[in-house]
């Protein structure tokens, strides 16, 4: 029964740890967007934490600059299990526009499993919250499986 | 003989696990914050969410995975949590609901006082103990909080001593059980004129011991990772946010017990719901309304305006205890 408490708990309380890899900042404030009156992800238990310690879904946006490769990989270590990782925008899952460039690492899914791709340059609120709730369905799952 | 001490002692265990100590708390706070969070969310015109989204916090975070930093002194780490947890049980235990309270004493005012620094210490030695750099900037804030705090608390609760001593005639009354006994008698203490200033004051600090807005420098989410709680995950999180919540409930239902003391009917069922409602309706305005339409002080803000304002209006209080108004 406890287990069960904690699986439902999981889906209902997805904490949020944003990451910024050299993104334009477009998909930065759709993201705030999301979180505010008009859109409210509160309303699902959405929380923007400060510190990936606390977090359950990590997003990341930004096309995964070379400078910041290393610092995300890290940043996404540190967030406790069970986790799930959700890419935003086009950037860190293909490059989009700086595709080719030296100083980008993207897709981000090279580097580490990524659970949700939410595409769009920018994607809609509408679509971001679609991919969160998707995410806190795959957090579920992973939490029902340990 | 046996018996009846087996029978007190099962009787003061209720009193710790259910009534009015861990299980109380736990729903009641959680509550309280469950509450405060879909109000904030209403005045700011949001759909805000469920007011049991507490309860789903505290078990998600027992179920996920518990990080302890290679920096960090393991033992100080996690102990730090439950200490603070444990000695707001114990303060709510001292805190009457009309006349009822599980641990009484003749000078129980100044216990709780004690009691009430120990989560801000507790939190102050775990967040040290993390190592974290963030930490270290939050415990400082906290420091400056815990100090900015405790004078007018100490001034508030010397003019109600006061207050209350006079009325019996024993100088200074220090007797939680006392002054709720008084005030069921005489009425209400805030009906006094000399008590108003003082219950004003008692409000204002409630917002700075909680570490809710405007006076939450020490955990700044958006400045220094959350401050204090930047190394914590998983379990000992979910205690630190049941010490806030429990924190809540211990300083609202403290205000009811010290200026509301008179309201209620005399069936203790009753009387804990009463006094249940009055903490929301404390919180409700003095926690939610506040974190709506103010921003975060910087911490000199915020020890100037305690020692100040608040200090400024507990003193006036106590001085006019002082002249049997």
């Amino acid at each position: 029964m406890f287990k069960k408490l904690i699986a439902e708990s999981t889906a209902k309380s997805p904490w949020l740890y944003h990451i910024n890899s050299g993104s334009c900042n477009g998909c930065d404030i759709e993201l705030v967007a999301v979180l505010t009156p008009r859109f409210d992800a509160e309303r699902f238990g959405f929380k923007l934490t400060g510190s990936p310690r606390q977090a359950d879904i990590v997003v990341v946006t930004g096309p995964v600059t070379k400078q910041s490769l290393n610092r995300v990989l890290r940043s996404i270590e540190q967030v406790p299990e069970p986790r799930c990782i959700v890419t935003m925008g086009s950037c860190p899952q293909s490059g989009n526009v700086f595709k080719g460039s030296y100083s980008v690492c993207a897709p981000l899914s090279k580097y580490v499993h990524v659970d949700v791709d939410i595409a769009g340059c920018t994607p809609r609120p509408e679509a971001i919250m679609d991919g969160l709730v998707k995410a806190t369905e795959i957090l579920k799952e992973k939490r029902g499986q340990k | 003989m046996t018996s009846s001490i087996l029978v007190t002692a099962l009787q003061y265990l209720g009193y710790i696990l259910i009534f009015p100590g861990f299980l109380f708390c736990f729903l009641c706070g959680n509550l309280l914050i469950g509450i405060d969070r879909k109000l904030v969310a209403r005045m700011q015109k949001r759909v805000g969410p469920p007011i049991l989204q507490p309860f789903y916090d505290f078990f998600k975070l027992c179920g996920k995975e518990t990080i302890i930093p290679a920096a960090a002194s393991k033992t100080t780490f996690l102990l730090a949590p439950l200490v603070g947890l444990a000695a707001l049980v114990v303060l709510q235990l001292f805190i009457p609901i009309r006349g009822f309270s599980a641990f009484s004493g003749t000078a129980d005012i100044i216990v709780l006082l004690y009691l009430l620094l120990i989560p801000a210490l507790a939190g102050i030695l775990g967040a040290a103990a993390s190592g974290s750099p963030y930490a270290g900037v939050g415990l400082s804030r906290e420091m400056v909080t815990v100090i900015a705090c405790e004078l007018p608390l100490v001034l508030v609760l010397l003019a109600i001593a006061k207050a209350v001593g006079d009325g019996t005639g024993a100088g200074l009354c220090f007797s939680m059980g006392a002054i709720s006994e008084y005030q069921i008698a005489h009425g209400s203490l805030i009906c006094k004129a000399s008590m108003i200033p003082a219950a004003i004051a008692f409000l204002m600090v409630i917002p700075g011991e909680t570490g809710n807005h405007p006076f939450d420098a020490a955990e700044a989410e958006t400045e220094i990772c959350e401050g204090m709680l930047a190394e914590y995950s998983g379990a000992p999180l979910a205690v630190y946010k049941l010490t806030h919540a429990v924190k809540v409930l211990t300083l609202t239902s403290l205000f009811v017990a010290l200026f509301l003391g008179g309201v209620g009917v005399g069936i203790p069922a009753v009387d804990a719901l009463i006094v249940f409602a009055l903490c929301i309706v404390v919180t409700a305005i003095f926690i939610s309304l506040v974190h709506a339409v103010t921003a975060r002080l910087k911490i000199e803000q915020l020890f100037k305006y305690y020692w100040t304002v608040v200090s400024g209006l507990a003193l006036v209080s106590l001085v006019l205890a002082w002249y049997g108004l």
